[in-house]
């Protein structure tokens, strides 16, 4: 009787328990992608389609920086990423406000690990943002599925023929152009000055220079733990992209409509293989790690070679939590060719910038993308060493080795399939698990073939 | 207590009010439940992509997406993970939290405070937060482990065995302070005299806790174990936030991650409700076994 009855009270207290403890966990699990993909990056930067990356500084939430007075709309910009400095969107506020000066504009930065999930839900909603960013390979399934409103008529009004063509192509669907410019930036190799000058090392010239320096590098500082002749964290996929193209590999190609995984041919093999003996004979990298940490490698000494984005030096001298006295002994060099002076074909990232269908302002909107894509803005851009989406202030780019050899880079660069669906296999981390299997060891023709029967599979719908 | 048990004379009257205050909440629950149910199953028998999701207009198409999933081999491999995932977590939850409900009801009483308040703790920890400090714990380079066992490099994420162990520990970690809590609660209401009786009778150790104390705890020991199995079979932010920081995606998915990963990552929205569907009719199969069993239990 007494334990019945005991029973049944506990019965109830659990599920009454039982009620917030579920509720605790299924909530935090619906916000654990949104939660860590929307808070706002404050110091971590990540390269536009970077897909990686769970830093403790994302935690830190900003306030939003706004401008105007709202009486008579109001109109939300979402970044993504560290790429925007807070000083270019204050700028492009107040330009927005001297001729809107009753319209609100409230600026709201993303991350961009888990972008695409982001915009997915917050596209389609009633509280969609007004103007989004997207990365370039990103892009083309937004406006595939009429996310984005049509922008072919205000073409020449946001830039038009001064655009940088390959993001122009970004997008451009079906012949409408949805996605603006904003801007781009090649991958190059950062190198430690000093370290080279150690090891008596120069730049290197060709891809089997750069390996003998590596191991070089490696071996000469032995002494620091975890060190790495070149950083090559398992889940940089776009560091294995210049090995993959020099050798006349590719990730996927078109053939009469269909699309065919081309990472296990002959080529794209030796590519791979020839990156799984940079990770096995030089890099001292976390095998399964991803990028969002590289900068404090870099600080804390543990790396003598690393390919990153063009802005990645100004991560790296960060007051907040990198180490501006290591200015002076960054450089950087375009990555070279299988031959003396060529170069690798580079990965060309950039970002679009958008409107959402759902946007109720959308000629609101379109005024403030003119002054994102205006040359003022721009300008900005070149200064910081970023590639500008506009060609004719290409030729301002200054700055950095990281500026010049980004420039060299650029001159021969490639992007990833072009297809509406390649947002998903981003998303999916095909790419990611190859890289982390191979530097585990893994024999790189099977897992090349896994890869490209995934990737067929998503990009051919 | 039996006069809580005793029949109450007083005759009923239908009253209308309390089923008119009743109605906004069960209103609510509709609209909370109902919908996102209702929604769930049609999406599972549409064709619903990112098009549809931007307004176009999706086709009915029978059970095509529960036929796509069953002959999808990945599908089974992520099932045969995620039963096999509950069963060990379960197991060792309840096993744990019972072994840590005897040792509190051991304990003299300072000592049973500060294990409670470390069980509190442990449990009001947003599974986030924790997640993110035991992956520190567990960072191939930096992390504390690695350290403490002398293992620099060793990296526990990118081999799937090794990334469960780590995954295993988090979520029996977070499991264990309500299931002790309650087991707890359970133990002190043993009454003594039955203990004693059966020690003074030769009982052993062993012999009491399997004789007397289990068949006395059997009710709530049946609910927490739906209860586990209910939670670790959806289990999600875990094994999210650990694929992230390291570790191969497509060996370590588990239902609840694969479902997330068809429908927002994939944009397959139809196919990721068909497979939440199959999710929670194996819930429901697996948790009526033991509330019918329960419910029996309280008819004797």
């Amino acid at each position: 009787m007494r334990m019945r009855k005991l029973a049944a009270v506990l019965a109830a207290l659990t599920m009454a328990l039982a009620a917030c403890g579920s509720d605790t966990k299924s909530s935090t699990a619906t916000n654990a992608a949104t939660t860590t993909a929307g808070q706002a990056a404050t110091t971590s930067a990540a390269a536009p389609a970077d897909t990686t990356a769970t830093t403790p500084a994302a935690t830190t939430v900003p306030p939003p920086i706004t401008g105007g007075t709202g009486t008579s709309g109001e109109i939300r910009l979402w970044l993504n990423g560290g790429d925007t400095p807070d000083a270019f969107v204050k700028f492009a506020i107040t330009e927005f406000n001297k001729t809107h000066p009753d319209v609100r504009v409230t600026f709201e930065r993303q991350q961009w690990t888990g972008i695409v999930e982001k915009l997915t839900t917050s596209l389609s909603s009633s509280d969609s943002p007004d103007v989004i960013e997207l990365g370039n390979t990103q892009a083309q399934a937004f406006e595939a599925a009429g996310a984005l409103q049509d922008l072919t008529a205000t073409k020449a009004a946001l830039g038009g023929d001064d655009l940088l063509q390959s993001l122009v192509e970004a997008g451009t669907y079906n012949g409408k152009f949805y996605g603006v410019p904003y801007y781009a930036g090649a991958r190059v190799m950062l190198y430690r000055k000093d370290m080279f000058t150690a090891s008596g090392l120069s730049v290197p010239t060709t891809i089997d220079e750069m390996l003998a320096a590596g191991k070089k590098l490696k071996a000469d500082n032995a002494s620091t733990t975890n060190f790495s002749g070149m950083y090559l964290p398992g889940k940089n996929w776009f560091a294995a992209l210049p090995f993959l193209w020099v050798n006349g590999g590719d990730i996927a190609v078109q053939d009469s409509g269909k699309w065919k995984g081309m990472l296990s041919s002959d080529k794209s093999v030796t590519g791979l293989t020839q990156f799984q003996q940079f990770i096995e004979q030089t890099s001292g990298a976390p095998k399964d790690g991803d990028d969002s940490k590289d900068y404090i490698a870099f600080c804390k000494g543990e790396v003598g070679m690393m390919p990153a984005p063009g802005w990645k030096p100004g991560q790296i001298i960060n007051k907040d939590d990198g180490c501006p006295d290591m200015e002076s002994k960054i450089g950087a060099f375009a990555m070279p060719g299988l031959t003396a002076g060529t170069t690798s074909p580079a990965f060309l990232g950039g970002s679009n910038l958008a409107i959402s269908a759902k946007s109720k302002h959308a000629d609101l909107a379109t005024d403030l993308l003119k002054i994102l894509v205006s040359k003022d803005y721009q300008k900005q851009f070149a200064d910081q060493g970023t590639i500008p989406a506009l060609k004719s202030l290409l030729g301002d780019v200054t700055g950095s080795d990281a500026a010049t050899a980004q420039a060299k880079a650029a001159e021969n660069s490639r992007f990833v399939p072009s297809s509406e669906n390649w947002a998903a296999v981003e998303a999916s981390n095909v790419l990611p698990d190859m890289i982390v299997a191979i530097s585990g060891g893994a024999d790189v023709k099977s897992e090349a073939a896994k890869a490209d029967a995934a990737i067929e599979a998503t990009l051919n719908g | 207590m039996e006069h809580a048990n005793g029949i109450t004379p007083r005759r009923r009257r239908v009253r209308p009010l309390p089923y008119v205050l009743l109605l906004p909440a069960v209103a609510a629950l509709v609209l909370m439940l109902g919908y996102p149910i209702v929604r769930l199953f049609t999406l599972a028998l549409q064709n619903f992509g990112l098009k549809q999701q931007f307004g176009a207009a999706a086709n009915w198409v029978g059970l095509k997406n529960f036929r796509t999933i069953v002959h999808d081999p990945e599908f089974w491999a992520v099932l045969r993970r995620t039963l096999a995932f509950c069963a060990v977590n379960v197991v060792l939850t309840i096993a744990l939290g019972m072994a840590i409900a005897l040792l509190l009801k051991r304990l003299g009483s300072k000592m049973r405070l500060l294990t409670m308040l470390g069980l509190m703790l442990a449990w009001s920890m947003p599974a986030l937060t924790s997640t993110v400090i035991w992956q520190w714990i567990f960072d191939t380079q930096y992390g504390i482990a690695n350290w403490a066992l002398g293992r620099q490099g060793q990296s526990w994420l990118s081999n799937p065995l090794t990334f469960y162990f780590v995954a295993t520990i988090i979520v029996v970690w977070m499991g264990i302070p309500f299931v002790a809590f309650t087991l707890y609660a359970g133990l002190t209401q043993i009454p003594e005299e039955t203990m004693e009786a059966a020690a003074i009778d030769g009982a052993n150790p062993w012999q009491r806790f399997r004789d007397i104390v289990v068949p006395a705890l059997k009710p709530i020991l049946l609910i927490l174990t739906s209860l586990s199995v209910l939670w670790d079979f959806r289990v999600f932010t875990q094994v999210y936030v650990l694929q992230r920081a390291g570790g191969i995606t497509r060996d370590t998915n588990l239902l609840g991650v694969y479902a997330y990963r068809i429908s927002i990552g994939a944009n397959h929205f139809d196919r990721g409700a068909a497979v939440a569907i199959v999710m929670v009719v194996i819930t429901v199969l697996m948790t009526m076994f033991y509330l019918r069993s329960m419910t029996r239990q309280e008819e004797l």
